[in-house]
């Protein structure tokens, strides 16, 4: 099981996450982070640097934000808006840069007023 | 025997072949022994290591080297191992830097692959220009503008570092908070390091070499250029498994397919601990330590067809000898 990055992350992208992973498996959409499940190494860098404490080992994650699990499988796997095909497993961030566009699920996603 | 990386599964590895009567050597591409618990998590307390109920992560790195030391492993640190030649009765790895290490038998424990400084994104023109990912030394950039980009220890030490040596120097971090030691951080609030936060660097210009350098506030999005005829990127480190797959090793999903002697499909090759990948395979040092101990002594039946894969039990040793 490997890291999942919560929708606590939507809005913020703060990205010392990213400075940290060794694998350059999280990607930039575009309201929050994602992280590519079959990149990620389990290492556990990225938890602790993350200024809004949205990152979770999946193994952690508590129960109502299982469905941010889902979703950042879903950011790879599904074909997002503008695009024609899966993002899959692009082999790195920089080699693709920002996404821009994020799953259906956080493009609406309203956050909770106790989360700003 | 080469031991091609320097973490945990590769020392302990170093320690069997040495036990094995075998000359080894370990190369590593980063400056220091310990693979990714010295990068990654030196203070962390670990849990699973079979007889420490806890171990702080350096101290189970410098108990593995002391484990070795008396074998005397030959450390190349700071090398990366990128080419695999297989001769009649050896194999030859060669090394960026142009060294080559001739071995009867390899093992790989490259983890997750070789450490890389983080690019710098947009700035890949600029590298050899002005643009450069490590500081081994502050003299060149005596009377420059130097610009660091980052907020870690390396960004925040190499800042001071350059201080006294530069005319001026700027360090650009994407959040107010710098992520380096609190001593550090105080440090360089302390000192004439101009502090530009929170702020990304989005182009570099110059004629030949770097003269200016723009930096976009996060927040107002307004660019500033910044005088600069150096530039030292400070991003953290990303691991890259390419260099083994150009040996012509089997890499599937960034791992090393081995049988269950710790084989892979190259002669003379063997690999063990998290870069190994077969059924029901767990990613764990644990794991790795046994690894090892496999890669190693069936490494050493390739090296003297007439020994055996059972090295023998090291409590046989005489009190104080090594072999």
């Amino acid at each position: 099981m490997t890291f999942v990055i919560t929708a606590t992350c939507v809005d913020v992208k703060d990205q010392s996450c990213i400075e940290e992973c060794p694998v350059d498996c999280i990607y930039v959409g575009g309201r929050k982070l994602y992280i590519q499940p079959a990149e990620c190494i389990d290492c556990g860098a990225c938890e602790p640097v993350c200024p809004v404490e949205a990152i979770y080992a999946g193994r952690q994650l508590p129960e109502d934000k299982a469905v941010d699990k889902d979703d950042n499988r879903a950011f790879f796997e599904e074909v997002l808006p503008g695009r024609d095909a899966p993002l899959g497993r692009p082999g790195g961030y920089a080699k693709v840069g920002e996404i821009e566009v994020d799953t259906a699920r956080i493009t609406d996603f309203v956050k909770p007023p106790d989360e700003d | 025997m080469l031991i091609v990386g320097a973490g945990p599964c590769g020392l302990y590895g170093a320690y069997y072949a040495g036990f094995r009567g075998l000359t080894v050597a370990v190369v590593d591409s980063l400056p220091e022994a310990g693979g990714q618990i010295t990068a990654l998590y030196p203070e962390k307390m670990i849990f699973d290591i079979a007889g420490f109920p806890s171990v702080r992560g350096k101290d189970l790195v410098d108990n593995l080297v002391a484990q070795a030391a008396p074998f005397d492993p030959i450390y190349l640190l700071g090398e990366q191992a990128v080419a695999y030649e297989q001769l009649p009765d050896a194999a030859l790895i060669r090394c960026a830097s142009g060294q080559t290490v001739c071995a009867k038998a390899v093992v790989v424990t490259g983890g997750i692959g070789t450490f890389n400084p983080r690019p710098l994104p947009g700035a890949a023109d600029w590298v050899d220009r002005g643009l450069a990912y490590i500081v081994p030394t502050y003299g060149p950039y005596a009377d420059k503008d130097v610009v660091v980009v980052g907020g870690g220890d390396s960004a925040v030490d190499w800042a001071l570092g350059l201080e006294p040596v530069a005319r001026s120097v700027t360090i650009v971090h994407r959040r107010d908070d710098f992520r380096a030691h609190g001593h550090s951080v105080k440090l360089l609030r302390a000192s004439t390091v101009t502090l530009v936060t929170p702020a990304q660097v989005v182009g570099m210009d110059g004629a030949q070499h770097v003269e200016s350098v723009s930096v976009r506030d996060v927040k107002t999005k307004a660019v500033t250029v910044l005088p600069a005829q150096a530039v030292v990127a400070a991003l953290g480190f990303t691991a890259d498994i390419t260099p083994l797959e150009a040996w012509g090793l089997d890499v599937q999903d960034r791992h090393i397919v081995v049988d269950t002697s710790m084989a892979t499909n190259l002669p003379r090759v063997f690999a063990a601990g998290d870069i190994t990948e077969y059924p029901g395979k767990v990613r764990l040092i644990s794991v790795g330590f046994g690894e090892a101990a496999t890669a190693v002594n069936n490494a050493a039946t390739v090296i003297d067809p007439a020994a055996e894969v059972f090295p023998g039990h090291s409590t046989d040793q005489v009190a104080g000898s090594v072999a």
